[in-house]
């Protein structure tokens, strides 16, 4: 068993290896053609330059961009995760008349294309006076992610004993109590996963947030806006800059919710 | 259970209800009404016409677009799900907390980097003299065409999905009951056995919903397609945003967006069904 | 007109960025707090600093753009947005008559612009007005002929649409993807004067002759695209594009070109007009008198999104001026064979929604070609 375990786990690691160098080698070409005097980035690179930098520095739309998806992304993460948290929960636990009709409308927002999507949420948006503002993008990202996250929270529900549940009925608790004391715990870590994939979502939705979010424009908005017009490594720039931002939010996250006396799950 | 709503369960499923209801319902029924209007005028009038519908299903390049946009999906959804598979198998069994933890956070963080630039920056790797032939063309391989084609495409839609399908599928994986795993060993199961008896149907949720999620987002993509794929040959979702260019016909690109809806929804209802079905869950 | 919770504000910009001193020149604080904000719709860059700086420091205006990325979505945001939301609107001719068609745009008062300094061809072009009445003026025009790459074909190579069928280029062929610019160079190298205007006949003819050339695609681009393919050398010719594509990539030093062919070449023009329910009228009629005068003019023409030739005969004076090796390398040097003489032989023909057929025939037969 010796040695078929080892080659095997060398041929699995530098399987994920090559994964991550697929993943992530687009992500670092951006960033070296973001430090690159040419215009439009092909082989042989130019000098090294931080124009591109330089020039989204000292662009304020970019700047206002980049804050409206933060707020965007932030506000939309929490409000789909509790509604997708609530949805997930309503299906794995009830059933009643007219559930179906529940689950569709819960989950067609992710299979409406995203063009059609953006011109009848804005269709509708303008006639209640609700668009072109960033509450309009927090809106329409909602519907749009809940989806996500409800079907996230439903897996992990899956995975959960229902047992459990009238365990802690039986042992006293009211429903209130389970949920605090039971379901969350468990759900955790989906939730966590829900909370990071819908601010995602978010973070990169440029289609529907063109059109219901006029002239307050989210940054994805902005690098589809250079993408068909001033086709430059400004772009990449963003892209880098997007990139190291996560970066760093994500090891603060990690090193903060760390918990020391995790058990082993 | 409870036969009367409890005020629990209506705070638990109420809300969901009520965003959707009251930010969703009205655009999903404009979607649905658009799709019988009529142009006139370069401008949408209310109309009960089924015309749109007539002229899109009649035409041979909608059906075409529509059969290749499955194809080209169902391939990505495999691909990379058999791609993913190995890799969460590996950090889910074959890692300690600390390492797990920080590959799923390495995971996450190209769902942070803009999608649209990564397509862009792909394009210097795929393009004829670009990175990846240039790379080939010194061990003597000649400058494969990986642009502009359905590779080009898949290799956009795995890019977009794979991320996402590793972390659902590490997720479900997981959870598995590690005492299921050391019971089959027991019971003098080999590896790939172990993987085929116990951890596929154990994960099968996960497995499940990662290919769907895959699937889904693979369908509606417009950004592989037009920038990798060249729009040679077009997917529906370019063939929506062509349609439009008729001279605001919005209503023929909602008859295309309903297909496509109703295409996405039996698939995924299909699939959940499935993977919930045996579980009683 | 938004209640938004984040607008570029520059005092509120120097708050989030904190203590960190940065030294940038987008911080320096405006003093007066009568800024007129105009929004402006239109295509990528036209509400850069480059060209709209000196307007905005001259009259205390903040531009705020929406950039659009086809013009059928901007009649889909137009039509769905509530009136006055946009101040200016800039759009290709083709789309004014659609603007107009639903009431998207006021009318304009011609006595308010300089169209006396205008080419007479420019002073009542067609489409901007609609019973005498104007609604929308001409500020920028291009041409669309034979782009192609210069390290694999030569200009003479080039003079002709024939170029298209050459077998270096199969594969290697990019098409704009629009139908309107790549269906109207067929129609003109099928033979037609009047490319868009083709009775039935010789529009099966066009429909056949384009149909041959599918196997010469080898990818039908947009904006973003377009530049890419050309520049990286993945084609090697375009279809459906003009000096506008192949001025910026040169001037970034890649090896294209475009020219007219023999066949003739098509025109695209661009204009401003004013949106429907505008609550900076005057603001915004000042704007187009800015862009329309001979400074802005000669502005306008080397805008660094993306070049353009201009209507102003004043335009093309203080360009020479200013700028010359750019007026010389649009063909906009007076006194010498210029672009306007082209115009004037008939070599060039306006780009324009087709008159015999429906814009959904066109547009089909596009479909049908993408999808072969």
């Amino acid at each position: 068993m010796g040695n078929e375990n080892r080659i095997i786990n060398i041929l699995l690691k530098v399987h994920i290896a090559l994964c991550l160098l697929f993943i992530f080698a687009p992500i670092a070409g951006s960033f070296v053609f973001s430090l690159n005097s040419d215009r439009f980035p092909s082989l042989p690179l130019g000098e090294f330059s931080t124009e591109w930098y330089r020039l989204i520095w000292e662009d304020p739309l970019v700047w206002s961009g980049f804050a409206n998806t933060l707020i965007v992304g932030l506000t939309v993460a929490v409000i789909a995760t509790a509604l997708g948290f609530g949805g997930a929960y309503t299906d794995f636990r009830y059933n009643f008349f007219g559930k179906s009709f529940y689950l569709a409308l819960a989950l067609l927002p992710p299979t409406i294309p995203v063009v059609i999507m953006g011109l009848a949420m804005l269709a509708f948006l303008s006639r209640v006076n609700l668009s072109g503002t960033t509450i309009s993008v927090i809106i329409a990202h909602g519907v749009m992610c809940s989806p996500f996250a409800m079907a996230i929270i439903r897996l992990r529900l899956s995975q959960m004993d229902p047992d459990l549940e009238a365990a802690s009925w039986n042992m006293g608790g009211n429903q209130w109590q389970t949920l605090r004391h039971v379901i969350i715990p468990f759900t955790k870590p989906a939730i966590f996963a829900a909370l990071f994939i819908t601010m995602a979502v978010s973070f990169d939705e440029f289609a529907v947030a063109w059109f219901v979010s006029g002239l307050n424009e989210t940054l994805p908005v902005k690098i589809l806006g250079f993408l068909q017009g001033q086709v430059s490594p400004r772009i990449n720039a963003i892209g880098s800059l997007a990139f190291i931002s996560s970066m760093t939010l994500i090891i603060l996250a990690q090193l903060l919710l760390r918990n020391p006396e995790e058990p082993k799950s | 259970m409870n036969r009367r709503p409890t005020l629990f369960s209506l705070i638990m499923a109420m809300p969901l209800l009520v965003w959707q209801l009251a930010f969703f319902l009205f655009p999903l029924l404009f979607l649905v009404a658009i799709s019988f209007w009529t142009v006139r005028n370069f401008q949408m009038q209310p109309d009960l016409s089924f015309a749109n519908w007539e002229r899109i299903l009649s035409r041979g390049v909608f059906w075409d677009a529509y059969l290749r946009t499955i194809v080209l999906s169902t391939a990505a959804a495999v691909i990379t799900s058999l791609i993913a598979f190995p890799a969460s198998y590996a950090i889910s069994f074959k890692m300690g907390e600390k390492a797990k933890r920080w590959m799923i956070f390495i995971l996450i963080i190209p769902f942070f980097t803009s999608y649209l630039v990564r397509v862009y920056s792909l394009q210097v790797f795929l393009s004829d003299a670009g990175i990846v032939n240039a790379a080939l063309s010194y061990i003597g391989l000649g400058p494969f065409s990986m642009l502009n084609n359905a590779f080009g495409i898949l290799v956009g839609m795995v890019t977009l999905t794979l991320p996402l399908v590793i972390l659902l599928q590490t997720f479900s994986m997981n959870f598995i009951n590690r005492d299921l795993i050391e019971a089959a060993h027991n019971l003098r199961c080999g590896r790939l056995r172990t993987v085929f008896a116990v951890i596929i149907p154990s994960a099968k949720v996960g497995l499940v919903v990662a290919a769907l999620f895959a699937f889904i987002l693979s369908f509606g993509d417009f950004v592989s397609p037009l920038y990798l794929g060249g729009g040679n040959p077009p997917t529906l979702s370019i063939m929506i945003t062509d349609i439009t260019k008729s001279g605001q016909q919005w209503p023929r690109a909602a008859v295309v967006a309903i297909m496509m809806i109703v295409t996405l929804m039996t698939v995924a209802f299909s699939a959940i069904s499935y993977a919930y079905r045996e579980k009683g869950k | 007109m938004s209640n938004s919770v984040i607008r570029p504000n520059r005092r509120k910009l120097l708050k989030m960025t904190g203590a960190a001193a940065l030294a940038t020149p987008f911080l320096s604080i405006r003093a007066s707090a009568q800024t007129t904000d105009l929004s402006m719709l239109a295509w990528y860059g036209h509400a850069e600093p480059d060209i709209v700086g000196e307007f905005e420091e001259a009259n205390n205006v903040k531009f705020t753009p929406k950039y659009y990325t086809g013009g059928d979505n901007m009649l889909g945001l137009i039509a769905q947005s509530p009136a006055g939301t946009f101040d200016v609107v800039l759009s290709d001719g083709e789309y004014v008559q659609q603007l107009n068609a639903a009431g998207y745009i006021e009318e304009l008062d011609p006595a308010d612009y300089a169209f006396d300094d205008f080419f007479p061809e420019f002073q009542k072009f067609p489409g901007h007005w609609q019973d005498d009445k104007l609604f929308s003026v001409i500020t920028r025009f291009g041409f669309l002929g034979v782009a192609y790459n210069t390290d694999a074909f030569t200009e003479e190579e080039a003079s002709s649409y024939d170029l298209f069928a050459d077998e270096r280029l199969t594969g290697k062929l990019g098409h704009f993807d629009w139908h309107l610019p790549n269906l109207g160079q067929m129609s003109l190298h099928a033979g037609n004067s009047s490319p868009y205007d083709i009775d039935e006949a010789a529009w099966e003819a066009v429909k056949e002759h384009t149909m041959g050339l599918r196997r010469q695609a080898g990818g039908f681009f947009d904006y973003g695209g377009t530049f890419s393919s050309l520049n990286n050398g993945q084609m090697l010719a375009f279809a459906g594009i003009g000096d506008w594509i192949t001025g910026t990539l040169e001037k970034s030093g890649a090896p294209v070109r475009s020219v007219i062919p023999k066949e003739g070449g098509l025109q695209w023009t661009e204009s401003f007009s004013i949106g429907k329910g505008s609550r900076n009228q005057e603001m915004a009629k000042k704007w187009i008198q800015w862009i329309t005068s001979p400074e802005g003019q000669a502005k306008s023409a080397d805008m660094a999104a993306y070049p353009a030739m201009v209507p102003s005969q004043a335009g093309w004076d203080v360009l020479n001026a200013t700028n010359p090796d750019e007026a010389r390398r649009q063909n906009m040097v007076p006194g010498e064979r210029n672009a306007m003489d082209m115009i004037r032989e008939g070599l060039i023909q306006y780009r324009q929604l087709p008159i015999q057929q429906s814009l959904e025939d066109w547009n089909d037969f596009w479909s049908d070609y993408k999808g072969a």
